[in-house]
């Protein structure tokens, strides 16, 4: 077929093959422009060069050097050269030709120009004539080409068509009915509007969307921890439940947490660009991991919504599309200022993140609150009746005395945890120095037994000491206390201080106290607890007995001090007063820390002295620790309940900002460590321009631009990729290349009135929706005569209905719902069903909480797959096998593969045998007596329709021979009914049943069953 | 016109296992009318189900299989290949700041307030004609030295496991992009029908250490057709996912189970016209066949005890690296075009004398099997087999170091390989580092190169071997300029 001149499009047919061809020297990217020529722009390639030479002279093909070189025949001057294994086809250089010819026209790429409102094309008056406008749009093609229509599919094909489109499951056999029998006017509309209004529409939709915010349920680097965040992917049901429009599901993803008051469910939607993969690899630099986050960020945003690969420019300016590498980091400065940290800490929940309550549970926690409020009022209230005398008041003030409070004594301190396994002597089997036992280390390298949880008082000049006695024929390198008192920097060393790298040696952190003590007996070690670092007032909460190899006993630990209650902090209130008079200190509340440091002790107003003192009575003073320490208590536990239950209620994963904003640089060559030149916050020129509300755009004001009118690409994008849902294939069909690289559109348009109309809809989706299954092209039959398959094997001229694969939730729930199996409830934390044995565990990091695939039972076993849960480094094998996406980065299209191993889960899976058997007990139940009504109330489950005679002979036969075999096998009859958790049906006979299952088998695999025909 | 006919115009390669329509089943056929075809054509040609790509390979190959032997976490070059006999008088000094240069590390060591050099504890001798210089952990390996090239200055960009395993699999650091096997899944197809083109082994292993992850990234197909994804056959459980009918199904239930979907799916085909269908019949077909001629791949018994003694006792445990490694001998001896074994826990940080030693007979024993028996069928001629990490670790020790206990930090600046069999100069040591071997100061090998020889031998210019996605022509070896590093080609 020739083309005329007049039919050249320079987008159609032109620009793809300069963009392929040429532009990678010869485009936008000015680094690595060649020969100074651009030939994306119409002034670049028709203005000559010094030497007077023109690429292009319009309607020239002499004088045009562009001609010249595609054709020459030398290696040094054909154009593309031969190193870039690009030749033009003659095809490809007589389309140029042509365009010269004809005046070299040259066109926007069609994808940036702003769609303008296209009425669909006149039809005529005839009742044949496509009433639908997405129909008019369609036929002027199929005029072209010359083919018509196919007939409307049958109404049972076109249900079930439907109801997966919409809700991902299959009509029930009852619905089926009322539909065929349904014959007055509207009867299909009406059902498309009552499908959009299950709450199974929701969940259908958001599993497309959960591939393009690539949604899982772990980090998806190194450990690949679990992650919570599936109230996310809940919002995201929710959302098209209430069918969100288009717009606020942009603006609440992108910039919920900007809005005005910002609702829970707004926070929840800004999880969208927390999915990305994160590390939290020991090692790994956190530069590199923000600057990545923030190019992940920019790209699946960018890639989203504008349908644009802007991930090239990254590293330099985009050689095909009008994005400069400049451009992608002003982009990626709106993203990159993200709170979340580098390393996700391998964390269920890295911040930041919000908790995620019901109104239940919002009451809950507020009748927390107000049985705290009144606990702290008690507390306030008994601090007023307290009688307290200073003993610095007294004369004579008492006497000051020495005290040794133990911390070790014959086992595990009460309300202490222990790590390690200390082993106990008593003196039946050992030397003991006090109290019943003592206890004993031994071994190679570093042991020690640690205690946390404690609340051991520091007094003043203290010392702390503990008795050991070393075994001589086994001496260890070095014994050691170490303490916890805010950390574990608190350390004394006996013996070498080397043979252990904690801390820095001379340091509170490691202090060497001197050479081991002697073998053989019993020694106190002391050592100055001020040395250590360690302050009084405040209480060590931490205890470790440590030695590097060796036979140690310990015995008798704690602490010596000299108390002098006058002058003691913590019996007299004065000498409290005194030393922090003028300091700012961080143990004591804000509001009374602002009077010690500011206010002069001879300025103090009454009240302020009251305040202070209750304060200190309350929560300092140990004369009233035994009346004070119950009403604390009380509150403490208030405390923990109301912790306990907030930690229990999910959390989620959403967007918040730093407080101060990074700088963004361009990053030469796309290298975290080689920022360059300096970006603000801006959008790429080559699209409208960004009206800002502040003085700095931010992210709320690019998501609002994103949906504004002018916008040429987030309403063709979004409409294509729903038209891709329902149709197999975008009428762009790189739906996520709207770029030059990308194809052009089959109908363009087609596209650009479906945008403007989504647009202006409000962007109803489901009011788009509606408009694609009420087409006629929708309702077609999915027959193919050989001759249209032959001149249109990918259905681009819509001549014939979608027929697909199903998805692979979609193939599970399938299953499951027409066994009867299915449980319906939305939402929650994702569940573990079925899982073949080493699919996490072969590759799982040791370490990892995502290691060992702990299947759950019962109902978690059949509920839908959305809510399966979703491990990034192996996903789970029904979604993997059939095309489903690991979920490391963006999706929109997903592949239809058919393999054997598809054939293989399709038959064996437990997961779909024990659904056969269900189907099977559904057929010996409420199928009727009679083997062939059975037979035919499976095919209504399954395929929406009775079978025909001879597919119900088959199946008869098939049947009839697995029953004998069972009849004659009962001991594999047993267990063919035994597969999977559900056992079976009381009362139904192994064998026969055995033969049901199997013959439910045969119609779930069948290529119909599997497919949305 | 004949849907089968038609069925072939429309195949491109479609799917998973290919183009299967010639070889349906005889029933699928009969049902298909297909004996018609047979009077009208003659006997069709035994297709494969996998073929090659138009125009593939591009040239002779020298290697027609690869097998990837992947150390992941990061073997030690200093106490396997890098031989530094001065770095002994070296022992607890500083690494001096001229070899450092300012280097980045990682943060697991960056705090560290010095760098003392941890000089191998193991004995290094020259083995071979060759004279090749290797530790003494790898006894067995020094036997077939003289097949080897061994690489002692590969590079990497990365410096932390899951980027570098990531780079080192799949030619990028960030996922997303198709796997080595899957590249040479896509352009060379397979000789086997009845297996998968490119299959992946994850044996067990020794070290006590916490071992890093695997990810199916490492072998996924990325942005290629999602049926060149690697299928990891498993040593425990079914080799792959569901080979076994359900309990109280026999082979001759799911026969006659396949006759009648064949029989029901022939008439879906009638109905709609789809050439989807006719794949599927030939897919369901495939996998029984599957059923039968996967048990008998791991099905080891017919091998004679002197092969049995040549890879070592371990070859009887499933499971294990010798096992995996006959297991790679039985697929390539069967067409199947990469395999893939990755060994993990060579992550020595701390410890490494004796993780290593645990790791090393795992290894060695069978790699040199692997090379020895390859080579008594005739089969090393043609099959390329390599051996290494993602990176090298550190000459400095990381905490605590003695004459015999060290550990060794990330360094993806120079760490060793082999290569050996199809295509490849045997004998022959390439590249040099410096005497701490923290710097290559001789040809250096960066991983793309590395990538450009494989492909190299595999008879494919990595330049031209390329897929379009997200907008740019995808390569193996990126966009930065790489070549195939012709002093190993044999």
């Amino acid at each position: 077929m020739s083309l005329c001149a007049a039919d050249i499009s320079f987008n159609r047919d032109i620009r793809p093959i300069l963009s392929d061809h040429c532009f990678s020297c010869h485009g936008f990217d000015a680094k690595k422009r060649k020969a100074g020529l651009r030939l994306d722009t119409a002034e670049g390639a028709l203005t000559a060069n010094k030497e007077g030479r023109v690429a292009i002279r319009a309607g020239d093909l002499k004088a045009s050097e562009l001609w010249h070189r595609i054709g020459s025949t030398d290696p040094d001057s054909v154009m593309p050269p031969p190193e870039t294994h690009k030749p033009l086809s003659d095809v490809q250089k007589d389309l140029l030709r042509r365009w010269i010819e004809s005046g070299a026209p040259y066109q926007k790429h069609w994808a940036f120009e702003t769609p303008a409102p296209v009425p669909p094309p006149q039809t005529s008056s005839t009742p044949s004539a496509p009433q639908h406008p997405i129909d008019a749009f369609l036929a002027e093609r199929w005029r072209r080409e010359g083919v018509s229509p196919g007939p409307e599919a049958d109404r049972a094909t076109l249900l079930r068509r439907l109801s997966f489109d919409l809700r991902g499951l299959p009509p029930t056999p009852a619905e089926v009915d009322a539909f065929v029998g349904d014959t007055r006017p509207g009867s299909y509309e009406r059902v498309v509007d009552r499908l959009l209004d299950t709450p199974q529409y929701g969940e259908q939709m958001a599993r497309h969307w959960l591939d393009v915010a690539r949604y899982a349920d772990t980090h998806g680097l190194h450990l690949d921890n679990e992650r919570q965040i599936w109230p996310y992917r809940d919002w995201v049901v929710r959302a098209f439940n209430r069918n969100l429009p288009f717009d606020q599901f942009t603006i609440e993803q992108l910039a919920g947490d900007l809005l005005p008051n910002p609702s829970q469910d707004q926070l929840v939607a800004t999880g969208f660009n927390r999915n990305n993969v994160t590390t939290g690899e020991g090692g790994a630099i956190d530069a590199e991991f923000i600057f990545r986050y923030a190019v992940e960020r920019t790209a699946t945003t960018a890639q989203a919504w504008m349908g644009l690969t802007a991930g090239c420019a990254v590293c330099h300016d985009h050689k095909f599309d009008p994005i400069s590498q400049k451009e992608f980091y002003s982009l990626y400065a709106f993203f990159h200022s993200a709170a979340d940290p580098a390393m996700d800490g391998n964390a269920l929940r890295t911040p930041p993140v919000v908790p995620v309550k019901s109104e239940k549970d919002a009451q809950k926690l507020e009748e927390f609150g107000t049985r705290i409020q009144e606990a702290e009022r008690a507390v306030e209230a008994r601090v007023k009746g307290l009688s307290y005398t200073d003993p610095a008041t007294l004369n004579p003030p008492p006497q000051a005395r020495d005290i040794e409070t133990v911390w070790l004594e014959d086992g595990t301190p009460a309300g202490a945890r222990v790590q390690g396994s200390p082993s106990w002597v008593t003196s039946a089997d050992g030397p003991v120095k006090s109290g019943k036992s003592a206890l004993r280390q031994r071994g190679d390298g570093l042991i020690q037994t640690v205690y946390e949880g404690l609340s051991l008082d520091v007094p003043a000049a203290a010392k702390v000491f503990a008795w050991v006695r070393l075994d001589s024929s086994s001496l260890p390198k070095m014994i050691m206390l170490q303490f916890f008192q805010g950390d574990w920097e608190h350390r004394v060393v006996w013996g070498d201080p080397d043979a252990t790298d904690w801390g820095v040696k001379g340091k509170p952190g490691r202090q060497p106290a001197g050479p081991l003590p002697k073998a053989g007996d019993w020694v106190r070690l002391e050592f100055d607890a001020e040395a250590l670092g360690l302050k009084a007032g405040q209480p060590v909460t931490g205890i470790a007995y440590t030695q590097n190899g060796g036979t140690v006993h310990w015995d008798l630990a704690g602490i010596g001090g000299r108390v002098d209650p006058a002058r003691d902090p913590r019996s007299s209130f004065s000498a409290w007063l005194a030393q922090h008079q003028g300091k700012d200190s961080k143990e004591i509340p804000e509001s009374l820390r602002k009077i010690l440091k500011e206010v002069p002790a001879d300025q103090r107003t009454p009240e302020q002295t009251r305040m202070l003192r209750e304060h200190y009575l309350a929560r300092v003073c140990t004369d009233t620790r035994t009346i004070m320490d119950p009403l604390h208590a009380i509150v403490a536990d208030l405390r923990r309940q109301r912790d306990a239950f907030q930690d229990q209620l999910p959390q989620t994963f959403i967007w918040r900002d730093m407080d101060k904003p990074r700088e963004s640089f361009v990053m030469v060559r796309g290298q975290y460590d080689a920022p360059g030149e300096k970006v603000g916050r801006a959008v790429p020129a080559a699209l409208p321009a960004l009206k800002a509300s502040g003085p700095t755009p931010n992210r709320l004001d690019l998501a609002r631009w994103l949906v504004s009118p002018e916008h040429p690409l987030t309403a063709r994008v979004t409409v294509n990729r729903l038209w891709q849902q329902f149709f197999g294939i975008g009428l762009v069909k790189t739906a996520d290349d709207f770029g030059s690289q990308g194809e052009p559109p089959s109908h363009p348009e087609l596209l650009d009135w479906l945008a403007v109309s989504f647009r202006q809809s409000g962007w109803d989706v489901k009011a788009l929706v509606r408009s694609l299954v009420t087409s006629a092209a929708y309702r077609q039959s999915a027959a193919v005569p050989p001759a249209l398959l032959q001149r249109d094997p990918e259905n681009r001229w819509l001549a014939r209905g979608p027929r697909f694969r199903l998805d692979a939730e979609q193939l599970r729930d399938n299953a499951l719902f027409v066994s009867g199996l299915l449980d319906g409830t939305l939402g929650g934390k994702g569940v573990r069903p079925y899982q073949p044995p080493n699919i996490w565990e072969p590759v799982g990091y040791s370490g990892s909480n995502t290691r060992t695939y702990r299947q759950e039972s019962g109902a978690a076993l059949y509920r839908r797959s959305l809510y399966v849960f979703f491990k990034r480094t192996a996903p789970p094998p029904f979604m993997a096998t059939f095309d489903a996406p690991n979920r490391e980065q963006f999706c929109s299209r997903r592949e239809r593969s058919n393999t054997p191993l598809q054939a293989l889960q399709l038959l064996n899976d437990v997961q779909h045998f024990e659904a056969a058997r269900g189907l099977a007990t559904r057929m010996m139940t409420e199928g009727g007596t009679r083997p062939q009504d059975r037979i035919g109330f499976a095919f209504k489950s399954v395929l929406s329709r009775p079978p025909s005679p001879d597919e119900a002979q088959v199946v008869g036969e098939a049947f009839a021979r697995f029953q004998q075999r069972y009849q004659a096998d009962p001991e594999s009859a047993r267990k063919a009914v035994r597969v999977g958790e559900s056992a079976p049906r009381a009362g139904l006979p192994d064998a026969e049943l055995a033969a049901y299952t199997l013959t439910a088998n045969l119609l779930l695999n069948l290529d119909e069953t599997v497919t949305r025909n | 016109m004949n849907p089968l006919l038609e069925f072939h115009r429309n195949q491109t390669r479609r799917q998973f296992f290919g183009d299967t329509g010639i070889r349906l089943g005889g029933l699928a056929l009969a049902a298909l009318g297909a004996g018609k075809l047979n009077a009208a054509a003659g006997t069709p040609p035994v297709a494969r189900v996998h073929p090659p790509l138009p125009g593939f390979p591009h040239f002779a190959p020298k290697a027609k299989r690869l097998i990837y032997l992947h150390m992941n976490g990061a073997p030690s070059q200093l106490d396997l290949w890098d031989h530094k006999p001065k770095l002994q008088e070296y022992f607890d000094k500083d690494l001096p700041d001229s070899v450092r240069n300012g280097q980045r590390i990682t943060t697991m060591t960056s705090g560290q307030s010095r760098f003392p050099v941890a000089p191998t504890m193991f004995k290094f001798h020259q083995a071979g004609q060759s004279g090749r210089w290797i530790s003494e952990l790898l006894p067995h390996t020094a036997r077939v030295v003289d097949e080897l090239a061994v690489l002692k200055s590969v590079q990497t960009n990365a410096i932390n496991h899951d980027p570098a395993c990531t780079f080192v699999m799949t030619g990028s650091e960030v996922p997303g992009k198709a796997s080595l096997g899957s590249w040479l899944a896509y352009g060379l197809g397979s000789e086997n029908n009845e297996l998968p083109a490119f299959v992946v082994l994850t044996p067990n292993w020794s070290s006590k250490a916490d071992a890093q992850a695997l990810f199916t990234r490492m072998w996924s197909s990325g942005f290629l057709p999602t049926r060149y994804t690697g299928v990891a056959l498993r040593s425990i459980g079914d080799p792959v996912l569901y080979i076994d009918n359900p309990p109280g199904v026999s082979r001759e239930d799911r026969r006659g189970l396949l006759d009648a979907l064949n029989r029901l799916n022939a008439r879906t085909h009638e109905r709609w016209g789809d050439p989807e269908t006719l794949t599927r019949i030939a897919q369901y077909e495939m996998a029984f066949r599957m059923q039968s001629s996967v048990p008998d791949l791991v099905d080891f018994s017919g091998e004679s005890k002197a092969t049995i003694d040549l890879y070592g006792e371990d070859v009887k445990k499933p499971g294990t690296f010798a096992a995996s490694t006959l297991l790679a001998r039985r697929l390539v001896e069967r067409g199947v075009r990469c395999v893939q074994i990755l060994h993990r826990g060579w992550d020595q940080h701390g410890n490494l004398p004796s993780e290593i030693r645990a790791q090393c007979k795992d290894i060695d024993q069978a790699s040199a099997a692997l090379i020895h028996d390859l080579k008594a069928r005739g089969l090393l001629e043609d099959t390329l087999v390599i051996w290494g990490g993602e990176f090298g670790r550190t000459v400095y020790s990381q905490g605590r170091l003695t004459r015999t206990d060290y550990g060794r930090d990330h360094h993806p600046r120079n760490f060793c390989m082999w290569m050996a069999g199809g295509g490849i100069k045997g004998g022959i040591s390439y590249g040099e580092t410096d005497d701490f071997s923290y710097n290559v100061v001789e040809n250096p090998v960066h991983i793309n190169d590395l990538n450009a020889t494989i492909l190299q031998c595999m008879g494919v210019d990595h330049r031209r071997f390329t897929f379009k996605s997200q907008g740019l022509d995808q390569r193996l070896t990126g966009v930065e300029e790489s070549h195939p590093i012709q002093a190993l080609l044999a």
